[in-house]
């Protein structure tokens, strides 16, 4: 094809693992399909246009459902995630940025990239240290909202595995003073989350579109590819 | 087992038989002064004893129970409060059995309900100290301010601090049980600023303390606490929160008749619409149900008759700790919840779109710039 040309010498390799794309893109519809039916759940908006006497149509019930199955398909996510990165071989690269988070003068040159005033840092691990603080506070969050979250799911199921929780549930209830505030911080936790997700995206296509080395396609592909220099 | 337990429960209660009652009447005589029968008497301690978990064979017991009541001391606080809890169970045109008894225990000290007043009303309370020490059980009515060494609230000629007073009083005490939401946790006087630094009973007392939460709790739920008292000489098992389980152990939500309604999403839009007409659920309209452990929608108020779901308002959450705030606004669900705090949804919902939007603003600018002059590579 006439557009394609050689660009000098590429170094490939999977920078992520199957399981981990899986663990990403099962994370992300979670997260879309949970605000969406959350917001449902907090202010039911759609109400049915002739109401009848007796309670048939429950679709009340039925997006509480989807947003639980949602949730435990998040936490599988989220547990799967935390596992990984302590203790896979894969993630070796992943918990090399540890080191680099803590680099302070490699954290200065990544955000004077960001202001378009110097070049991208080399990093030794996979996530350049802003982008490791902010998946560090994003699972803090992410663990705020599933201890909330089964502590509300507790108090809705006694049997099964509610039952099981129940006592965690209750603990919960009393560090945050009652049901209500665990409902309300359940609520914060979510905007946290959107918040990191809206940037997050954000960040992913800038460097799909800046950094030419088809960063983007490593989520879906695994591959990620660098210029030898 | 529950044989030895009944035998267990009529043991107790022969002993406190022995103990000289303040009534110069039996529980059967006021019983039936107020028209109330035997048979009547015999079915509320039926029902009294499967709210407490009992089988139904214990109602003999829990009757005899309620007859002895006259002999357990009882002394009653009242601290920062409105009264509300002693007022709606002594306020009724026709008192049902749980005022009835409640007003046939042996109250030693009550200041609402007391002959004596002045020095006279002192006198009986440091009488009644001394000698049922280590007898009596305390109720206290009302919350306690501690700011400023509580000087917020003095009671009596000696102006004596209600932190004081409660503390003294619950040294003495056999066991102390806290009833409504204010006693339990500070109810409305600590709401947001809390000027009075106020605080339920249990936070400045190092004795357990029974919280029996609700503005005003229900009858039911404060005489059966006594009644159980009576009967095993223990206080009952309780949650997290210290409440009795046998009461508080389910939410309002879990036992509403208006449930299939909120599952079916059939919800009322506002006071008085098609919905309210055909009794849908109140979520949507405020109710603070899902949020409130309380027995309200099985024991319901006034002899069973209604509660605030069927006379169709929202529960206001009143037996939750911190319900004035946490709760608010009562005619809106949590989601509209408006308050200086920033743990409330519609702040949230606030600042959360606001610092979106200024990401966005940032995103949109960040990439114009990029455009432009591409970052180095």
């Amino acid at each position: 094809m006439k557009f394609l040309k050689i660009m000098g010498e590429y170094l490939g390799g999977i920078e992520f693992s199957a399981g981990y794309r899986w663990q990403h893109w099962i994370r992300a519809i979670s997260i879309f399909a949970l605000v969406a039916t959350g917001f449902y759940l907090a202010n039911p908006f759609i109400t049915f246009a002739n109401p009848s006497p007796t309670p048939t149509r429950f679709l009340h019930a039925e997006i509480r459902e989807w947003h639980i199955i949602f949730g435990f398909a998040m936490i599988g996510a989220v547990l799967y995630k935390t596992i990984y990165f302590f203790f896979f071989k894969e993630a070796k690269y992943e918990r090399e940025s540890i080191k680099d988070a803590f680099n302070i003068k490699l954290a200065i040159q990544q955000i004077m990239y960001y202001m378009l005033i110097a070049k991208h840092p080399h990093t030794r691990g996979i996530y350049n240290p802003l982008q490791f603080w902010a998946y560090t506070m994003l699972y803090v969050f992410f663990y705020g909202i599933i201890i909330t979250g089964l502590a509300l799911y507790a108090e809705v199921y006694h049997a099964g595995l509610g039952g099981m929780l129940y006592p965690f549930a209750k603990a919960v209830e009393s560090f945050f003073g009652g049901l209500a505030y665990v409902r309300l911080w359940h609520h914060i936790f979510m905007w946290a989350i959107i918040i990191v997700v809206f940037i997050h995206i954000y960040m992913a296509v800038y460097n799909a579109v800046f950094g030419k080395n088809g960063g983007m396609d490593a989520i879906f592909s695994g591959m990620k590819w660098e210029k030898e220099e | 087992m529950k044989d030895a337990l009944m035998e267990k429960m009529r043991k107790r209660i022969e002993e406190l038989r022995k103990l000289p009652g303040v009534s110069n009447k039996s529980i059967k005589e006021v019983l039936e002064e107020n028209g109330i029968s035997r048979r009547d008497f015999l079915k509320w301690a039926g029902a009294l004893a499967v709210t407490l978990g009992l089988p139904a064979s214990f109602a003999p017991v829990v009757a005899e129970a309620a007859e002895v009541s006259d002999r357990l001391p009882v002394v009653w606080l009242h601290l920062a409060e409105c009264t509300g809890c002693s007022e709606s169970l002594i306020r009724t045109d026709a008192p049902s059995i749980d005022d009835l008894i409640f007003n046939y225990i042996n109250l030693q000290y009550h200041d609402t309900l007391m002959a004596a007043a002045g020095w006279q009303a002192e006198e009986n309370y440091e009488e009644a100290l001394k000698k049922f020490a280590g007898r009596f059980i305390l109720c206290v009515e009302g919350g306690v301010p501690t700011k400023d060494g509580g000087e917020y609230l003095t009671i009596g000629p000696e102006a004596e601090t209600g932190l004081e007073k409660l503390k003294r009083t619950a040294a003495k005490a056999a066991a102390v049980i806290a009833v409504g939401t204010c006693s339990s946790f500070g109810g409305i006087q600590a709401a947001y600023p809390n000027p009075t630094g106020t605080v339920g009973i249990s936070k400045v007392l190092n004795k357990p303390v029974i919280n029996v939460p609700g503005c005003p709790p229900s009858a039911k739920n404060i005489v059966g606490t006594i009644v159980y008292r009576i009967l095993y000489g223990a206080l009952p098992p309780v949650d997290n929160l210290n409440r009795p389980k046998w009461a508080y152990g389910l939410r309002i939500h879990d036992l509403c008749e208006r449930r299939g309604h909120f599952d079916a999403g059939e919800f009322v839009e506002e006071f008085g619409d098609a919905g309210a007409m055909n009794g849908f659920c109140l979520y949507k309209v405020g109710c603070k149900g899902p949020y409130t452990f309380n027995n309200c929608s099985r024991e319901r108020f006034n002899q069973h008759t209604s509660w605030p779901v069927q006379a169709g308002h929202g529960c206001i959450g009143c037996s939750e700790p911190d319900f004035w705030d946490a709760m608010a606004p009562y005619e809106e669900p949590l989601a509209d919840h408006k308050f200086m705090s920033v743990n409330a949804d519609a702040t949230a919902d606030k600042v959360g779109v606001t610092i979106l939007t200024l990401a966005g603003v940032a995103i949109v600018a960040h990439a114009a710039i990029s455009a432009i002059k591409p970052p180095k590579e």
